[in-house]
C-alpha cells in the first residue's frame, strides 16, 4: 500500500527532515489540538451569549422566585420564615386566584381566537395580488408599534361608561349604555378589544410570510384542476402554514396569559375592577406583591401561573398538530376512497367499453394526486351514481 | 414572572463592578457642600397637586450648585406604588420623596429605611407645626422620618348656580347656616341631597367613596384603635355611618362618577353633582378637573366653611429623606426649607392645599386671599377656621389597603347595584380577613 500511495522518502520523515525542532512539532500537536478543540467547542461558545444572559434574566429569577416563594417574605420588611408550601396552599384556597384565572381565560379567549381568525384572513387577503402591497402590508402592522399604554388610554376613554365614545353612539341610536367597567363580559370584550386591535396586523403579517413561502405552481396547478379559491386556502394554504400557526398561537397563548397593561389601566384606580371582574392573574399578583405586600403569596402566583402557561403551551401544541395533521388525514382518506371508487367504476367499464378506461383511470389519479380533488369533479358520466352506491355500501358495512 | 424579579440582587450580580464604582464615584463628592463648582443634582418626588414648581426655581437661584430634578404622580395612590416598589427593590427612590398620612403607617413599619431628620436639625424646626402633624411624622423610636407639608382639613365644596337653580340659598356663609353651621350633621347632608335631588332630579355628590372617607377620617378612631388594633368589626361608629351613606346610595345621591376621573373632569363641569368633599388639597384636584373638563370661575364651584360631622381631616403630606439618597444632607435641606413656613404659604397659594405649620396657617387666615376659581371664597382662611379641632387620626399598616381594596371597593359595587348594605358590610368583613390574613 505505502508504495503506491506514497514516495518512499516521505515514509520516513527523520531521514528526509532531520533538522525538524522538536518545539515546531509540539505547536503544530498544539494547533491540532487547538482546531480539533475549536470544532468541538466553539459552536457552544457560538450560542453561548443567550443562554449565558438567559441564566442571568430568566432562569435565576425563575429559581429565585420560588425560593421567595417558600417563604413568608414582605415586600417592604424582607424574608420572614420558612413556610415550605404554605403560599401556594393559600393561594390555591384564595377565590380570588380561580377567579383571575377565570378572567384570564376569558379574556384570552375572546381575545385569540377571533384575532387568529381575522390574522389568518388579513393573511390570506394580503397573499392576493393587490395594488399597493407595501401599503396595506405597513398598514397593518402600524398599531403594533403604538405602545399598549397608549393604546389602553386611548380605548379607556372609548369605553368610559358615562362620557365614552361608544356608549355615546349606542345612546345616539336609542340603545342602552353598556356597563364597560362594572359588568364581567363586556369589560372582557373591553379589554380583548385593544389586545386584538394590537395584536392581529402583527400575527398576520407573521401568517403573510409563511402563505408566502408555499410554492406558487402548486396553487396554479390545483385551480387548473378546478380547485376554487376557498377550497385551495382550507386544503393547501392552511397545512402549509401549519408550523407558523403553531408558533403564533403558543405566542398568543403566552402574551394572552401574561396579560397586565390593558386590565391595569382599564381602570387605573383599581387593580381589576371593585369587584375584580377583569383581573388577571398577573394583576393578582402584581397586587399581591406591591398592594398586599406579600411577596412570597405573589410569587407563589407567579410560579403556578408559570406552570399552567407551560401546561397550555403543551396542549396547544398538540391540538394544532393535530388540526394540521387531521387536515392531511382527512385528504389522504378521501384519496384511498377515491381510488377504490374508480376500480369499482372501471371495474363496470371493463365489461361495458374496455377502451378508453385505463385512459380515463390514469387521469383521474393523476387529478386526485395533485390536489385531492373531491369526486364530483371525477371524469365520466356515470361516475356520480356509482360513486352513490359504493358510498351507500360503505356506510351499510 | 417579570415582576417578581428582585432588582437589588440582579444588579449586584450582574454588574458588581460597575455599581462598586457608581457608588464610590458618589461617595467621593458627597463630602463636599455643593456650589457653582460641585453641582449636586437632587431628585424630588410628588403627588397629586403640590404646587412646588416655583419654589423648585427659587430653591435653585438661592443654592448654586443645586440643581432639582422633580417628578409628580397623579394620585397618592400611585405614588404609594412606586414608593414601594422601588424601597423593596432598594434602588430608585429619589432624594426627597413625599409620603402620603394614608400609607405613612405602612412606612413606619420601615421606617428605618429614612434618614433620621434629628441628625440634620429636626429640633430647631420643630415648633413649626402644629404638634399632631410633627408627631405623625416621628417613629416609635423617636427618629423624625418627614417633616409635614401640608393637612387635610375638610370644608365642603358646592355649585352655588346649582343651589340656586333647586331654590336653595348660593351664598357661602347662608350655605354654612343651612347645612348647620358648627353642629353640622351627615343626617342634614342627606336630607338637603334628598330636597336637591327631589327639586332637580340630579345627584348631589360624585360618588360615594370620598363621602366614605371623610366620615370614617372624622371619627377619634378609624380603621384602627390608637393602640393599633384593626377595628372596624362591630364598631357602632363605622356601622351608623355605614347605614348613612348606603340610604344616600338607595336614594339616588351618588352621581357614580369614576373618582380621580370624573369623566376627564367633564362631571364637575356639567353639573352631575352639586356638593363635594374637600380636603385642602382637593381644591387643586378641583382645579386640574375644571380645567381639563372646560370649566371655569364661572362654573360656579364655592367654598363654604361647614362640613358634616365636625371636624375632619383627610390626607396631607410629609417629605421623608430616604437613606439611598447620595446626598443626604442637601435633601434635608431641601425639606427643610420647603416645609418651612414661608414656603408652605406660597405653595398653598399655588396648590390651593393648606399648611401644617402654624405660622403658615396664621398668614392665611390674616390674609383670606380670594380664590377666583371658588367664587372669589378665602379658601385659606375657611380652611384655616376647618382645622380648627382637627386631630390626628391613627394610620394603621393596612389603613390604606383597608380604604381601597375593601370599602371603595366594596361601596363601587353598591352602587352598581351588586351588593346592599348589608351584603356589602358583610362582604368588607370578609374581605378584611382575606386581604390582611
Amino acid at each position: 500500500m505505502s508504495v503506491l500511495t506514497s514516495p518512499p522518502e516521505l515514509s520516513d520523515p527523520p531521514a528526509t527532515r532531520p533538522m525538524q525542532p522538536p518545539a515546531r512539532r509540539q505547536r503544530s500537536m498544539f494547533r491540532q489540538r487547538l482546531s480539533r478543540l475549536d470544532v468541538k467547542a466553539s459552536p457552544y461558545l457560538y450560542i453561548a451569549p443567550f443562554f449565558v444572559l438567559f441564566a442571568l434574566i430568566g432562569l435565576f429569577p425563575l429559581i429565585y422566585t420560588f425560593i421567595v416563594s417558600l417563604f413568608d417574605w414582605h415586600l417592604l420588611k424582607g424574608q420572614g420564615d420558612f413556610v415550605g408550601p404554605g403560599n401556594f396552599i393559600a393561594v390555591l384556597g384564595d377565590r380570588f386566584f380561580w377567579n383571575s384565572l377565570f378572567n384570564t381565560f376569558s379574556i384570552f379567549i375572546l381575545s385569540s381566537v377571533p384575532q387568529l381568525v381575522a390574522a389568518v384572513a388579513i393573511a390570506a387577503i394580503l397573499d392576493q395580488n393587490i395594488r399597493g402591497k407595501t401599503f396595506w402590508r405597513m398598514s397593518i402592522l402600524l398599531p403594533y408599534i403604538v405602545t399598549p399604554v397608549a393604546v389602553s388610554l386611548i380605548f379607556t376613554n372609548m369605553f368610559n361608561e358615562q362620557y365614552g365614545l361608544i356608549n355615546n353612539i349606542l345612546g345616539a341610536i336609542g340603545l342602552d349604555p353598556v356597563m364597560w367597567k362594572t359588568e364581567t363580559l363586556p369589560s372582557h370584550i373591553a379589554i380583548a378589544t385593544m389586545v386584538n386591535w394590537r395584536w392581529t396586523g402583527y400575527n398576520a403579517l407573521i401568517l403573510l410570510a409563511a402563505m408566502q413561502a408555499v410554492p406558487r405552481d402548486i396553487h396554479e396547478s390545483a385551480a387548473l384542476d378546478g380547485a376554487g379559491a376557498i377550497r385551495r386556502f382550507f386544503t393547501m394554504t392552511i397545512p402549509s402554514i401549519r408550523p407558523t400557526m403553531i408558533f403564533v398561537i403558543i405566542t398568543a397563548t403566552i402574551g394572552g396569559l401574561q396579560i397586565f397593561t390593558e386590565p391595569r389601566l382599564f381602570d387605573p384606580v383599581t387593580a381589576g375592577g371593585s369587584a375584580r371582574q377583569f383581573q388577571t392573574t398577573v394583576l393578582y399578583l402584581w397586587e399581591m406583591a406591591f398592594f398586599r405586600q406579600d411577596f412570597g403569596e405573589a410569587s407563589a402566583i407567579a410560579w403556578l401561573l408559570f406552570l399552567i402557561i407551560v401546561a397550555i403551551a403543551i396542549v396547544n401544541f398538540f391540538i394544532s398538530n393535530r388540526i394540521a395533521s387531521a387536515e392531511a388525514r382527512v385528504s389522504a382518506r378521501r384519496t384511498t376512497r377515491q381510488l377504490r371508487r374508480l376500480h369499482a367504476f372501471n371495474g363496470q367499464q371493463t365489461d361495458a367499453a374496455a377502451p378508453g378506461s385505463l385512459e380515463i383511470d390514469s387521469l383521474a389519479v393523476g387529478a386526485i394526486n395533485a390536489s385531492s380533488i373531491d369526486a364530483s369533479s371525477l371524469p365520466g358520466d356515470s361516475a356520480p351514481t356509482n360513486s352513490r352506491s359504493i358510498t351507500d355500501e360503505e356506510t351499510g358495512r | 414572572m417579570k415582576l417578581s424579579r428582585r432588582t437589588v440582587t440582579v444588579t449586584t450580580i450582574a454588574g458588581a463592578a460597575a455599581f462598586a464604582t457608581i457608588v464610590s464615584g458618589c461617595s467621593a463628592t458627597s463630602g463636599e457642600a455643593a456650589s457653582a463648582d460641585n453641582p449636586t443634582e437632587l431628585t424630588v418626588t410628588t403627588f397629586g397637586t403640590f404646587g412646588y414648581d416655583d419654589l423648585y426655581a427659587e430653591y435653585e437661584e438661592a443654592n448654586p450648585g443645586i440643581t432639582i430634578k422633580a417628578t409628580n404622580i397623579d394620585t397618592g395612590g400611585n405614588a404609594r406604588t412606586d414608593v414601594f416598589t422601588k424601597l423593596a427593590a432598594g434602588d430608585g427612590l429619589s432624594d426627597v420623596v413625599a409620603i402620603e398620612e394614608g400609607w405613612l403607617g405602612a412606612i413606619m413599619e420601615v421606617s428605618d429605611q429614612f434618614v433620621d431628620l434629628n441628625e440634620y436639625g429636626a429640633a430647631d424646626v420643630k415648633d413649626n407645626w402644629v404638634p399632631w402633624k410633627y408627631e405623625q411624622g416621628t417613629d416609635a423610636e423617636g427618629r423624625v422620618i418627614g417633616y409635614g407639608t401640608d393637612i387635610g382639613p375638610q370644608g365642603l365644596c358646592y355649585n352655588g348656580k346649582l343651589f340656586e337653580a333647586a331654590g336653595l340659598p348660593s351664598d357661602r356663609d347662608a350655605v354654612a347656616e343651612l347645612f348647620g353651621g358648627d353642629d353640622a350633621t351627615w343626617e342634614t347632608y342627606f336630607e338637603l341631597g334628598n330636597q336637591y335631588k327631589d327639586a332637580t332630579g340630579k345627584a348631589w355628590f360624585d360618588q360615594s367613596s370620598f363621602v366614605w372617607n371623610s366620615m370614617v377620617n372624622q371619627l377619634d378612631e378609624g380603621y384602627y384603635t390608637a393602640d393599633g388594633e384593626l377595628n372596624v368589626e362591630g364598631n357602632p361608629e363605622l356601622e351608623e355611618r355605614w347605614a348613612l351613606i348606603n340610604q344616600g346610595i338607595s336614594d339616588g345621591l351618588s352621581a357614580k362618577q369614576a373618582r380621580w376621573d370624573w369623566g376627564g373632569g367633564k362631571a364637575f363641569v356639567d353639573g352631575s353633582f352639586a356638593t363635594f368633599v374637600c380636603p385642602g388639597w382637593m381644591l387643586g384636584t378641583i382645579k386640574g378637573s375644571l380645567e381639563s373638563g372646560g370649566g371655569d370661575a364661572s362654573t360656579g364651584w364655592d367654598f363654604a366653611d361647614v362640613f358634616p360631622g365636625g371636624a375632619s381631616n383627610w390626607g396631607g403630606a410629609f417629605l421623608s429623606v430616604p437613606t439611598t439618597s447620595k446626598h443626604p444632607e442637601e435633601a434635608a435641606a431641601l425639606a427643610t426649607w420647603l416645609t418651612a413656613p414661608e414656603q408652605q404659604v406660597k405653595q398653598s397659594a399655588a396648590a390651593g392645599n393648606f399648611p401644617s405649620t402654624i405660622e403658615a396657617q396664621e398668614t392665611l387666615a390674616a390674609e383670606a386671599t380670594p380664590n377666583e376659581l371658588f367664587n372669589g371664597a378665602p379658601t385659606g382662611a375657611i380652611l384655616a377656621s376647618r382645622a380648627e379641632g382637627v386631630v390626628a387620626q391613627f394610620k394603621g399598616p393596612d389603613d390604606s389597603v383597608i380604604q381601597e381594596n375593601v370599602f371603595q371597593a366594596v361601596l363601587d359595587r353598591i352602587e352598581a347595584g351588586e351588593l346592599n348594605a348589608q351584603t356589602g358590610w358583610d362582604e368588607a368583613q370578609k374581605l378584611i380577613g382575606e386581604l390582611l390574613g
